[in-house]
């Protein structure tokens, strides 16, 4: 199929009125209802009515069979090419919520980053100064060139630190069905925002409780809803600083995560519309409103729901709740 | 000849201050060092310097607050900004705040040097411009 015929025929999909006629004359044509006509039928007229009428009635029950099974088969393959695409469209909005994402961590890594190149400069330039004024034989000097490079040492391991984590971002080809330690994927999304909570004076409180059941699968979109949600919750408290709550607990739903902060609060006017699509109360520029629909698309696909609890003047609670990996024998590896 | 800059280091990067303010001091500077924006205030209160070095992105009171505070207890000390973050916005805010320069990290030495000089002489015609003022009536 060429890229202009699909296209026509997505655009015929999603024009709701051609939908609607035909759902409502697939399900006037289903067998069931023609069944149901055929009972008020009788009903109506009663059974002593000559066998004359039923002919007809009879004749438009199998008509009706005839047509109304192959349009309802119709409309059913049309609403799951619907799913379909929705899936695809989230799936697309989740890449390049991702990369923006990616560019909002970079930046914050790039920040990171610099701090230890400015160190490594400045004991680089030590060393030279030492050069240029010539005793390098003496003790001291020896002491401060060999310590300089102890620490340009110390600063390309912390380099190294900030680029692991980089790289541990990107890679995003886990297997699906890799068993997932939520505390440790919590902790380490809350490490790609660490500098930024610190200099936002926001405080982070933990209750991880250790032994939790893993989940079973999903760590790359999941990163992606945890820091969807870390993110919120540090611009609800970027103004004035406050404590962000990361919880789990294991209950007989499942696995119930809670990231929550002491921010404004969502007023009650916009709490219903936070997880539409391009609904956002942030400025303009800073908020795409596809945060919490991804997010919310991504914890559904995993089985799991996600809810909101809010009080203005108090803070916001975010809790996804997520089924625990059915418990098998541990594979080899 | 003029009195060597009193320069102050503002930044949560210990390693940072210390071999900044070797290199600085070798160049004929006297240089004080401190940690945090707090330290910096306190040691503001009682001891006049001539430039500050401040690091805009530090924990508990950040480069822009202390900004303020800085220039409350000593208007005429020089502010540069040092930061690791190519954000232009802060560069701005710091300028409108009363910052003389912005310096990105990480710097070089010679940048470095120019600009304190440069914000040194700045605050030394800031100060005639004053005395001229006071002068006749005092």
């Amino acid at each position: 199929m060429t890229a202009a015929t699909q296209g026509g025929a997505k655009a015929s999909l999603w024009e709701p009125s051609r939908l609607l006629r035909r759902s409502i004359l697939a399900l006037l044509l289903t067998p069931p209802t023609c069944l149901v006509f055929l009972g008020l039928a009788i009903l109506f007229w009663g059974p002593d009515r000559s066998e004359a009428f039923f002919v007809p009635l009879l004749a438009a029950l199998v008509l009706s069979s005839a047509l109304g099974w192959p349009l309802a088969a119709k409309l059913r393959r049309q609403l799951a090419a619907l799913a379909r695409q929705r899936d695809a469209f989230y799936q697309e909005l989740m890449r390049l919520s991702k990369a923006a994402s990616l560019g909002e961590v970079a930046s914050s890594i790039a920040h990171d980053l610099n701090n230890p190149l400015a160190i490594m400069r400045e004991e680089a330039g030590w060393i030279q100064d030492l050069m240029k004024g010539g005793d390098l034989q003496g003790s001291h000097t020896q002491t401060e060139i060999a310590n300089s490079l102890q620490q340009i040492d110390i600063q390309i391991e912390r380099s190294r630190e900030i680029t692991r984590r980089l790289l541990q971002w990107g890679r995003d080809s886990a297997p699906r069905a890799e068993a997932v330690d939520i505390n440790l994927l919590l902790n380490k999304t809350l490490y790609l925002l660490e500098s930024e909570l610190e200099s936002a004076g926001v405080k982070v409180a933990k209750d991880l409780p250790p032994d939790l059941p893993p989940v079973g699968g999903g760590a790359p979109e999941l990163r992606q809803v945890f820091l969807n949600l870390m993110k919120n919750a540090l611009d609800a408290m970027k103004a004035s600083g406050g404590t962000l709550t990361l919880a789990t607990r294991a209950d007989a739903a499942g696995l119930r995560i809670t990231i929550a902060d002491t921010g404004p609060g969502i007023p009650a006017s916009s709490l219903d519309h936070i997880f539409e699509p391009f609904y956002t109360t942030k400025p303009a520029g800073e908020g795409t409103g596809l945060g919490l629909p991804i997010s919310r698309w991504i914890v559904e696909k995993l089985g799991g729901t996600i809810d909101v609890e809010s009080q203005e003047g108090s803070g916001t609670s975010f809790h996804v709740t997520l089924p625990v990996q059915a418990k098998k024998d541990a594979p080899g590896s | 000849m003029t009195r060597p800059i009193r320069l102050l280091i503002v930044d949560d990067e210990a390693r940072l201050v210390e071999t900044l303010s070797k290199r600085l001091t070798a160049r004929g500077l006297y240089v004080e060092g401190v940690h945090s924006g707090a330290d910096a205030l306190a040691l503001l209160q009682g001891k006049p310097f001539d430039v500050a070095l401040l690091d805009v992105r530090m924990p508990g009171m950040d480069g822009l607050t202390t900004l303020r505070e800085i220039k409350k207890l000593q208007p005429l000390l020089q502010v540069i900004m040092l930061s690791g973050n190519a954000s232009i916005n802060a560069a701005v805010e710091g300028m409108r705040l009363g910052a003389s320069e912005y310096l990105l990290k990480p710097a070089n030495i010679d940048d470095v040097l120019a600009k304190i000089e440069e914000a040194f002489h700045k605050k030394l015609i800031q100060e005639e411009r004053l005395a001229a003022q006071h002068g006749p009536g005092a």
